[in-house]
């Protein structure tokens, strides 16, 4: 346990296009007990701007955690994956691939990319709430992230 | 193609007979002279020892002088020009006024030629007139029998006229014209006699009657006379060439005497003089015009050049002839082999088209039966042999037959295991298409008579003599009737030529077959891979908004559920549960399109483990229903893609544990092993399927019943179904409604592969043709 509460809060990085699932992700995290900052982009060119600090996201702080959606708009979640993964800056930063998809060859080729996990949305509400507060829980509170 | 059963006693022997060097023979017939002469002086240095009979000159006073002492100084001047010119037939025959003693002469036919040692021979026969037979009376002789020849219809008449020709110019008492066959035995086709002279038509002579030397030397020497069969031949003085110390070569000369054991065929014949004419046919001996005389008789030269001529001209006709009876049915042939190339370049495969027109396929080459074989599949036509005699003959064929094109009128003489449908398959033309691919033409055995002049398996008989053992030729030449047997009609040259034709046609059509093949290939895997794209989008665009509104609805109950009333809540509820079942058809549609032959490695695997992953996930619901589960055989391996297999066993499983009856489920696994493929079985003793539904429940979305009975997709069977296709077997369902069901699926031994080699209903599309698989 690493809990340390003067500490900045951590900053996940949510990629994600559909406003749906985002908002799903935050009515998850609503009544968390953990600090966090929750910054979204909403396809993969912005998720790569932010995390190399670029134009509009200049000013801002690098993410402690990434939740990757795989099917995005104007750079998919594959190739931003594989450039967060072979980027030295980025590498250390956890990845967690959260999608819809069950596919195998998705599964398969997320792990050879290096994701630290890959989680299925679930139909089920309850279950996907659950899913979102473990992954908060565990990423931010049980695991000891690499130092920025 | 005509083959004979005729076996030679003596083997031995009769290859001596073979091999006996005619040429070699240094004997002359008696009834003229010849001169070997050493150029260019034209000094005589061998004689015939006849030379005092006819010259009144000793042979060893012969051989002291040179030709011109002999001749005439004018004739002389006239023979040393032209022997240096290379053709001798300007100078021959020439009429030679030879001097006897003092101012006596005698009037010879002079013919000259060189023997293959390049030797210049000069043969003198006493001439019987002192004038040529003038040009004129030669040619109205010629031109009578050819206006005849030319109003004759049919080959057969005009063989006689033939004979009939050649007997009234030489008056020969009999006269025959006597064709080869391929094996070199031979039959007289057409005959001319005296009335009571026994004839000799239609009978067949074996080969050894005109034995391979002689054979040949009818091909270089086109005319031979032997003028007295009883004659005591002469021989040259002295024996050897004195420039070469060798007998002289004789090939070419029409005095050498005949091998004596031809001579004493002829003495046993009864015959006293012989002239033959050879008929040569691109190069190749096709038959002779003999002529037989009871008593000696002399032919003069040019008579005898008129008859070769005659020969000559006529036998040009009788190839013609020949080709044009040939003409009409090559016409029809060729009519029909277009006909089924249409056919074949019509239809889906070359096979469809080929049996398309039934007769047209037989009558190509006359036959009684067709088979095509191709992939391992038999289209069978008319009356063949079965299936698996023929399987064994084209392993036979593939084996021992190298030509593309093989034709036998005796299969049982080289392949005896058709001695068993020699009825249908006497005779057979075989095509090879590519390896094991056949089109295979039959005709049935028909018994047939050969007519033999004396018994062919006695032709000759070996005599002990002081000199030793020599071959003497039978003595009887009398009707000797000998039957063929295990022998179909032989095939024309023209069917089989039609054959040659065809394949060439085949052979183009299946290349091109297969190119096209190869684009549809292309255009499968291309759809193919769109359809795995649509897969994906299924799996995860579709997916998607569903999930949405599922999670919203749930959202919506979750946070004012205390604020709706009933009404409210079961309105959520419909909507979940639509959703629901739309993501569950979404997810079973997936399982379907992934149920595919291609990119899944069918491996061995064993059908316990496949079943044991499939009951572990089923756990739940087997104890949920208290379900028995017996297997009752032990499982094989086999080659299969374990995933599916595991699919499938779980589908099963499910699907009995859902319908069951009041009872406790019990579901019974067996498997038997049948010859070449696996049949499964899974029982259940729940409520049964009414039989007119069993064909219907592997459809893919259909059901039986209302989902709020028994929820489900209506893919669960429509799954296994594809999933046993794909492993080319077959899945059933044995039931009745309240007695259970029990579900029965088939496995090929080797796995699919094996079962692409050796059916073609796995490549329906390619040659496959019309059945549904």
């Amino acid at each position: 346990m690493t809990l340390e509460m003067d500490e900045k809060p951590k900053i996940i990085l949510l990629v994600e296009d559909n406003k749906a699932d985002i908002r799903l992700v935050q009515e998850a995290l609503k009544n968390s007990s953990i600090t966090y900052q929750m910054e979204t982009v909403r396809d993969g060119v912005a998720a790569m701007a932010y995390l190399h600090q670029e134009g509009e996201y200049a000013d801002v702080l690098r993410p402690d955690l990434i939740v990757l959606d795989l099917n995005l708009p104007k750079k998919d979640g594959r190739e931003v994956l594989a450039e967060i993964k072979n980027n030295p800056q980025l590498k250390r930063i956890p990845v967690i691939v959260l999608t819809t998809s069950k596919n195998e060859d998705d599964i398969y080729q997320s792990y050879e990319l290096n994701a630290n996990c890959f989680i299925t949305k679930s139909r089920n509400l309850n279950q996907l709430f659950m899913i979102v507060r473990r992954i908060e829980e565990f990423w931010l509170t049980t695991v000891t992230l690499p130092p920025q | 193609m005509k083959s004979t059963s005729v076996k030679f006693a003596n083997v031995t022997s009769l290859n001596e007979l073979e091999r006996q060097a005619i040429h070699t023979s240094s004997l002359v017939q008696p009834h003229g002279v010849i001169l070997v002469l050493q150029e260019p002086e034209l000094k005589i240095v061998q004689v015939t020892n006849n030379s005092y009979s006819v010259f009144g000159i000793r042979p060893e006073e012969m051989i002291e002088r040179t030709l011109e002492e002999l001749l005439d100084p004018f004739q002389f001047e006239i023979i040393q020009r032209g022997v240096k010119q290379d053709n001798l037939d300007f100078i021959n025959p020439t009429k030679m006024w030879a001097r006897k003693q003092g101012d006596d002469y005698v009037i010879f036919d002079g013919v000259f030629h060189r023997n293959t040692e390049g030797t210049l021979i000069l043969e003198l026969e006493p001439a019987a007139s002192q004038e040529n037979i003038p040009f004129l009376s030669f040619y109205h002789l010629a031109r009578a029998s050819i206006n005849q020849l030319q109003e004759t219809a049919s080959l057969k008449d005009f063989c006689q006229i033939i004979v009939q020709e050649v007997r009234k110019v030489t008056g020969f008492d009999r006269v025959m014209l006597y064709k080869f066959d391929e094996d070199d035995h031979g039959a007289v086709i057409a005959e001319e006699k005296l009335d009571h002279l026994e004839p000799y038509l239609n009978l067949h002579f074996p080969a050894s009657d005109i034995p391979k030397p002689a054979r040949k030397l009818f091909s270089s020497n086109w005319i031979r006379l032997i003028p007295d069969a009883y004659a005591e031949p002469v021989e040259l003085f002295p024996l050897k060439n004195p420039q070469s110390d060798r007998p002289v070569d004789l090939t070419l000369s029409i005095l050498r005497s005949p091998y004596p054991c031809h001579l004493e065929y002829l003495h046993n014949m009864g015959v006293g003089a012989s002239l033959t004419i050879s008929l040569i046919e691109n190069g190749k001996l096709w038959g002779l015009i003999a002529c037989h005389h009871l008593t000696p008789k002399y032919v003069p030269y040019e008579l005898r050049k008129a008859c070769e001529f005659l020969g000559r001209v006529i036998f040009s006709e009788i190839s013609n002839r020949e080709e044009s009876e040939d003409y009409d049915y090559r016409m029809k042939l060729t009519q029909m082999r277009s006909q089924l190339i249409n056919n074949m370049t019509q239809s889906e495969n070359f096979v469809d088209g080929l049996v398309k027109d039934e007769s047209s396929l037989l009558d190509l080459t006359a036959a009684v039966g067709a088979a095509v074989c191709f992939n391992g599949n038999w289209t069978l036509v008319g009356e063949t042999p079965t299936e698996e005699e023929l399987n064994f003959l084209v392993q036979w064929l593939y084996k021992n037959i190298e030509e593309e094109v093989f034709c036998t009128d005796s299969l049982a003489e080289i392949y005896p295991e058709a001695d068993a449908y020699k009825n249908v398959a006497s005779g057979l033309i075989a095509m090879a298409i590519s390896r094991r691919n056949y089109v295979l033409w039959f005709r049935p055995e028909v018994i047939q008579t050969v007519n033999w002049g004396g018994d062919p398996n006695n032709a000759y008989e070996i005599i002990n003599s002081e000199v030793g053992q020599r071959l003497s030729p039978r003595k009887s030449f009398e009707l000797w009737k000998e039957e063929v047997r295990l022998t179909s009609l032989p095939w024309k040259q023209v069917e089989i030529n039609g054959v040659k034709e065809l394949r060439r046609a085949i052979v183009n059509i299946v290349l091109r077959q297969a190119d096209e093949l190869a684009l549809l290939a292309q255009d499968l895997e291309r759809s193919n891979s769109e359809l795995k794209r649509f897969a994906y989008v299924a799996s995860h665009d579709l997916q998607e908004p569903l999930n949405h509104v599922s999670n919203y609805v749930q959202l919506l109950e979750m946070r004012y559920g205390d604020r709706l009333d009933e009404d409210a809540k079961d309105f959520i509820g419909f909507a979940v549960d639509g959703v629901s079942l739309m993501q569950t058809l979404i997810d079973d549609v997936l399982v379907y399109s992934k149920v595919d032959t291609q990119g899944s490695e069918f491996t061995m695997t064993e059908a316990g483990v496949a079943l044991e992953q499939a009951l572990t996930n089923l756990q739940k619901r087997i104890r949920e229903n208290n379900a028995q589960i017996i297997i009752s055989d032990p499982l094989p391996t086999l080659k299969a893609d374990n995933t599916q297999l595991m699919q499938l066993f779980q589908n099963l499983i499910v699907n009995a544990i859902k319908f069951r009856s009041a009872a406790t489920p019990e579901i019974e696994i067996g498997v038997k092993r049948q010859e070449d493929e696996w049949l499964f079985s899974v029982r259940d003793n729940g409520i049964g399927i009414d039989p007119q539904f069993s064909e219907r429940i592997f459809v893919i979305f259909q059901r039986l019943h209302t989902r709020d009975e028994y929820p489900g997709t209506g893919m669960g069977l429509a799954i296994c179904k594809k999933i046993i296709e794909c492993h080319r077997g077959k899945i059933w369902v044995e039931s009745e409604l309240g007695k259970g069901s029990t579900f029965y699926f088939t496995i090929p031994v080797g796995g699919r592969e094996r079962d692409l080699r050796n059916g073609r209903k796995a490549k329906n599309y390619s040659f496959g043709g019309g059945q549904q698989s």
